[in-house]
């Protein structure tokens, strides 16, 4: 049992060694489609960050009676919070809106003297909520129209936003439409690119295969050594990938936090190091198997 | 050993490779299979190697119909038999050595045994010098040697050499011929597949001649009449 797994193994590495060419040429193939399908996963990575970021400046504020007290406005954040798809629950009292608004403002003369002539805060009290998702404030605010809240809510300003909302909503699950047709587009195409190179290239070993089963070889002891050839290559291939996605990460990454606004490829890369790592070798090691079972499998019908 | 009965061979759409044959081969015997090209001679080889089956009729090696053995066990049946063919068919990626050691190796011999067997039939077909050439580097007549030598190498009750000689010059058809006579007084069975005149008249042993797919003679010590 081992002594032909030995031999299959040997062929392999001898074939490698004195087929430099095709080496080359098949592990080249492989790294350009590793390539193409990881910047995909890192297209998508950097898209779910801009998504994310967008909606991370979406809010909704609801703004409160002036002589709302403590307790109530606490009860209110209580029960928003069990809300199913809120994310975070802020209260400003109308203080910390009016130094917030100083602020903001310190260089505007004329809202600074406004503001000296009224002599009171004209600013209300506020509570400020975040939703996981932009389709979800409308079943928050929905909530919030409740009679019971009335009494304490003075207004909200979703109809003012809900424009605004409802257009990130469409524009981000655009995004994701989009990413995954792209994706799925230039993934499966590099795929059938990728699969048909490498079967070309071991087809021309087709003469071979007939010599070895007319010599009285077994398929797999025939096929064995382009799958070991194959996992030579998709480990190679692999493994340059991630060296040069690596390295492409390392160099990039300033230029894409300036370009993406803080979308950080280094961390994003380093976070999921093993995962890309595995991914890539594993792919390429599938794909190259896959190719020369294609391959071989026409030529042992003999 | 080796039976034909009532073969024929019909390739799409009506193209008669073969009709009717029926001959037997025994054990130790030397037969050449004579006629021109089309005669049907290596359509015969493929039947019997099973690259192909019969449209009709059977062939038998020792009483076993060949077209019954499952796929999976054909290897173990072409282990049996070493085949020659006039363009060598030899690994051109492997060396001399290596290509002679695969038809060791696929039957699991032991690595001490390829060490010990390989140089000693290179050295029968006087390739001794010529181990690590690969097969690129050698002339027709080396190359043939090589084939012979790996058909030789698994010990094989049948050798078929098919137009063994076809690409070679006068000197090397003779020296191939030679070798293969000397391997049949060994005990081997040949079964040698040609349209060399002069092989057929100096042999003086057993020949079937084919003609548009039919057999014509089958000569216990025949000659070279198509």
């Amino acid at each position: 049992m081992f002594t032909p797994l030995k031999r299959i193994i040997l062929y392999a590495l001898r074939n490698t060694r004195r087929q430099l060419g095709l080496t080359f040429v098949t592990i080249f193939i492989l790294f350009l489609t590793l390539c193409i399908l990881s910047s995909i996963f890192i297209f998508k990575g950097m898209a779910d960050y801009l998504i994310d970021s967008i909606q991370q400046k979406i809010d909704v504020s609801v703004y409160l009676d002036p002589d709302v007290n403590i307790e109530q406005v606490e009860s209110v954040k209580k029960e928003i919070l069990n809300l199913p798809g809120v994310k975070e629950v802020e209260y400003i009292s109308a203080q910390e809106a009016l130094e917030e608004f100083q602020q903001k403002h310190k260089d505007d003369k004329v809202i600074q003297e406004s503001l000296k002539e009224v002599g009171i805060n004209p600013l209300y009290p506020s509570i400020n909520i975040k939703a996981a998702t932009p389709n979800q404030y409308a079943a928050i605010l929905k909530f919030l129209e409740n009679d019971k809240f009335k009494p304490i809510i003075q207004k909200i300003d979703y109809t003012k936003k809900k424009t605004l909302i409802d257009k990130i909503f469409s524009l981000t699950s655009n995004i994701n439409w989009a990413a995954i047709s792209i994706g799925l587009f230039f993934g499966i195409t590099t795929l059938l690119i990728s699969l048909n190179s490498i079967r070309i290239a071991i087809q021309d070993s087709s003469e071979e295969i007939e010599i070895m089963r007319l010599v009285g070889a077994s398929n797999w002891y025939t096929r064995g050594p382009f799958i070991v050839q194959g996992i030579l290559w998709g480990f190679w291939a692999g493994l340059i990938t991630f060296g040069a996605m690596f390295l492409t990460a390392y160099f990039l990454s300033p230029k894409i936090i300036q370009l993406t606004n803080g979308f950080n490829l280094l961390e994003w890369f380093s976070q999921r190091s093993v995962m890309i790592f595995v991914f890539q070798v594993g792919s390429g090691i599938a794909l190259s198997i896959l190719a020369s079972l294609i391959a071989t499998r026409r030529f042992l019908k003999v | 050993m080796i039976s034909f009965q009532k073969i024929t061979k019909i390739y799409p759409p009506r193209v008669f490779a073969l009709k009717n044959i029926t001959f037997e081969i025994e054990k130790g015997e030397f037969v050449s299979i004579v006629g021109k090209s089309g005669a049907g001679k290596t359509t015969l080889i493929k039947l019997l190697l099973r690259e192909e089956d019969p449209t009709t009729g059977k062939v038998l090696f020792y009483n076993q119909d060949i077209s019954q053995i499952p796929t999976k066990e054909l290897p173990k049946y072409r282990q049996k038999i070493g085949v020659v063919f006039q363009d060598y068919r030899l690994l051109e990626s492997k060396t001399v050595f290596e290509n002679v050691a695969y038809a060791m190796e696929v039957v699991g011999a032991a690595d001490e045994d390829i060490k010990r067997d390989v140089p000693r039939v290179l050295e029968i077909v006087g390739l001794e010098d010529k181990f690590d050439a690969f097969p690129k580097e050698l002339s027709g007549g080396e190359k043939q040697r090589v084939a012979i030598a790996r058909a030789l190498i698994i010990r094989p009750e049948v050798i078929v050499a098919d137009e063994p000689t076809g690409n070679l010059d006068p000197y090397h058809t003779k020296d191939i011929i030679d070798l293969l006579k000397k391997i049949n007084e060994l005990g081997t069975t040949i079964i040698l597949a040609t349209h060399n005149k002069e092989i057929i008249d100096r042999l003086k042993r057993r020949v079937i001649t084919l003609d548009r797919g039919k057999l014509i003679r089958d000569e216990a010590v025949g000659r070279f009449i198509i």
